[in-house]
């Protein structure tokens, strides 16, 4: 059974949306404090983390760079403001995705957790490369020379959505429907945020990216390197 | 010539050392020649009663001797007048030079001739004038005339003449004349020195009043220096205050006026903080709770089938209102942000036609609904522009939402017009339209045309006023034509690029359909 852990300060809204995701067959560990985050998941690591930012003891963004140190685990942080720089702070911080509260329906919060907990890219076989680096898919690794790199489902799914179709020019609404599951959605935030950490990662100097490349006014496309 | 008048019309100073030159350049002037003139009629006053006493007693002298020599025979005669003039002539051509002139009286007409000048002295240099009024007169009398030499010199001079009879010979006129040389010398040298004193006078005035000034303008470009300043933004500038005159009071109330100002601004700015940490907190403080109220609702509506219909229909209610509220709670704090002047412009490139496409595809079920349909026409097929993508999308939403809500069964007609600065997107409805009134009205707050019409589309009140502060955010306009019953027509004016300002309106406000 899948382990999603909620954290949020609001009693009544935690034990919703333990109905809801029970309902829909997911086990939920309920937090209500930042600073009792951590213990909770050593003790009982869950698959994905539904965070709140605004947290008694200790607040989402600090609990979300915590979790990041240790883990890759998906976290989908819950933002009662819309405003850019939380949303901005919180993927900085570590998170593959943000929802907004209230959300629209149950459902899209459901949908949303179930595309961060998707094997995606399980159609690939074999190896893929992207630059000088080699991704082994069903094995979810990056290496480079023969040493691994470390990333997040979320920037695996981001590099291996680039790596699938080396040619192609992807525009920032293609990536988020490809990797985040949205549809229609205009947040091209999301994928910004999430290109400059995956490149802080992967590439040997991030100002100057050779593997995640930008396309100016269109998107990304994956670099071309080495005659690879 | 131009510049100058430039910098004299700018700078207080130079208009004020100009005129004090051109005022004191004036009254030195004045001053100067009256000083003068003073001046030198007292030099020629004096020079006069001098010269008209020596002359009287060298003539008194002569006119004894002549009597004297009463009887005695020419050639003693000879030597008197000989003896006279020697005596009363200096020897030689110098400032102080005295001539001595004897002419014959008309009315003589004796033999014996003794006209003669001193020095080669040209007797006309005895005016005509004074010879007559030397004949009618018995006592001295003095005219200024020029004194000719036969030698071609000639100097100012004075003649003062009488009558004498000389012995043998009759009545003659006999003149002393002066040489004046030596008081034009004077006079010349006084104006010279005048005119020395009045220059510096002059440039001593020029720098006096350039010192005086710089006392008054430097505290007055320094507050208007620190003003601008303060314009710019920078409120921590104060004037120095260093004594108690007039300017210092300047300083001083100018610093009174910053520190006032600067505490008003802080309150202000306090207060824009308070305003937008509370929208902040209301934001949380509502949406937790609506987030479980929706959910719940939710849950509650995925499983009506088995309720019965009261209940069933309540709970469609209940989902349809919170849906309503949460729109509600959107809009009220996207007019806060507004408000508190904390909105801001996130900027991507876009295509504006696809996304007209896009939010007309969106509702057209609500048009279908409403019996109206939304045909768009664009002058390109794409048109890229960077803009917030997310407030365009509102605008054009509330527009489109807008017009299926007044259209009355009749057709839509939306218009995207580009040119190489600005976009253009008019929204055209044939249906209820708008009065005078409802025009001044259509982008108030909370603002209805008509109480009693239903609001169908549970829309909040406040679409069309987000959507003009959106458009202005934008620097760019949205504006609305309505005439009752002949439809609306709102048109919204974006500059291409993001901070640039709207050119002109692509697209005349007036429908080109409609006819007066």
């Amino acid at each position: 059974m899948t382990l999603v852990m909620v954290v949020d300060d609001d009693q009544d809204l935690a034990e919703m949306l333990g109905i809801v995701l029970t309902g829909a067959g997911i086990d939920v560990d309920l937090v209500s404090r930042g600073d009792e985050v951590m213990d909770v998941f050593r003790n009982n690591p869950p698959d994905l983390v539904l965070l709140d930012v605004m947290l008694p003891g200790l607040d989402g963004i600090e609990v979300c760079k915590l979790i990041r140190a240790e883990s890759m685990v998906p976290i989908v942080m819950l933002s009662a403001k819309g405003d850019t720089q939380d949303v901005v702070k919180g993927l900085e911080a570590g998170a593959d995705d943000y929802m907004v509260k209230p959300f629209r329906h149950p459902s899209e919060l459901i949908a949303r957790i179930r595309t961060r907990l998707r094997r995606t890219n399980a159609d690939v076989l074999g190896l893929l490369t992207i630059g000088d680096l080699a991704i082994d898919v069903q094995a979810h690794q990056i290496l480079r020379a023969g040493k691994q790199i470390a990333l997040t489902r979320l920037e695996f799914d981001l590099l291996v959505a680039l790596a699938k179709e080396p040619g192609r020019v992807f525009t920032r609404d293609a990536l988020l429907s490809e990797v985040w599951g949205y549809r229609h959605s205009t947040d091209t935030r999301l994928v910004n945020v999430h290109v400059q950490r995956l490149r802080s990662k992967i590439e040997h100097d991030a100002e100057h990216p050779e593997i995640v490349i930008t396309v100016r006014g269109v998107g990304y496309k994956a670099g071309v390197m080495g005659g690879s | 010539m131009n510049r100058i008048l430039w910098i004299a019309r700018n700078s207080l100073a130079l208009k004020v050392i100009l005129s004090t030159v051109i005022l004191s350049l004036g009254v030195v002037w004045i001053t100067g020649s009256a000083l003068n003139s003073r001046l030198s009629s007292g030099i020629r006053e004096v020079n006069l009663n001098s010269a008209i006493v020596e002359a009287r007693s060298t003539i008194f002298t002569a006119d004894y001797r002549f009597l004297l020599a009463q009887g005695e025979d020419d050639a003693v005669v000879q030597k008197v007048v000989d003896d006279v003039i020697s005596s009363a002539t200096t020897i030689t051509l110098n400032e102080n030079t005295r001539e001595v002139v004897f002419i014959r009286s008309p009315s003589n007409s004796m033999d014996m001739n003794y006209e003669v000048a001193s020095n080669y002295l040209d007797p006309a240099s005895i005016p005509k004038s004074l010879s007559e009024r030397v004949r009618k007169s018995e006592d001295t009398v003095w005219q200024y005339t020029t004194m000719t030499y036969m030698q071609g010199v000639s100097v100012p001079g004075l003649a003062i003449g009488q009558k004498v009879q000389i012995p043998n010979a009759g009545q003659y006129e006999m003149y002393i004349v002066f040489s004046l040389a030596n008081e034009e010398k004077t006079l010349n040298l006084i104006n010279t020195y005048l005119l020395i004193a009045g220059f510096i006078l002059l440039v001593l005035i020029t720098l006096i009043t350039w010192v005086v000034l710089r006392q008054v303008v430097r505290p007055v470009r320094e507050a208007a220096r620190i003003a601008t300043e303060f314009t710019s933004g920078d409120f921590r500038k104060r004037m120095k205050v260093t004594s108690q005159d007039e300017i210092s009071r300047l300083g001083f109330a100018f610093n009174e006026m910053a520190q006032s100002l600067e505490q008003q601004i802080a309150r202000l700015e306090n207060l824009s903080r308070v305003q937008q940490r509370f929208v902040s907190d209301v934001s949380h403080e509502l949406r937790t709770p609506l987030t479980t109220l929706r959910m719940a609702s939710e849950v509650i509506s995925d499983s009506r089938e088995g309720f019965d219909p009261i209940v069933a229909r309540s709970t469609e209610l209940l989902v349809a209102q919170l849906d309503r509220f949460e729109r509600l709670l959107e809009d009220l704090l996207e007019v806060s942000r507004f408000d508190a002047e904390v909105a801001v412009l996130e900027a991507v490139d876009f295509d504006l036609v696809q996304l007209v496409n896009r939010c007309v595809e969106d509702l057209v079920l609500v048009a279908k609904e409403r019996k109206t349909q939304i045909y768009v026409k664009s002058v390109e097929p794409a048109i890229m522009i960077k803009a917030d993508i997310r407030r365009v999308e509102r605008i054009l939403r509330n527009l489109f939402a807008n017009a299926i809500d007044h259209a009355e069964e009749t057709q839509i007609d939306v218009n995207i017009v580009a040119s190489d600065r600005d976009v253009a997107v008019g929204v055209r409805d044939y249906g209820i339209g708008l009065d005078e009134a409802a025009l001044t009205r259509v982008f108030d707050r909370f603002w209805r045309a008509d109480p009693s019409r239903a609001r169908t589309r549970g829309g909040t009140g406040l679409g069309l006023s987000i959507a003009l502060e959106d458009a202005r955010l934008h620097n760019g306009e949205l504006e609305v034509w309505g005439r009752p019953g002949r439809g609306a027509h709102f048109v919204v004016t974006l500059p291409r690029k993001t901070w640039d300002s709207i050119d002109q309106r692509l697209i005349s406000l007036q429908p080109e359909d409609y006819k007066a």
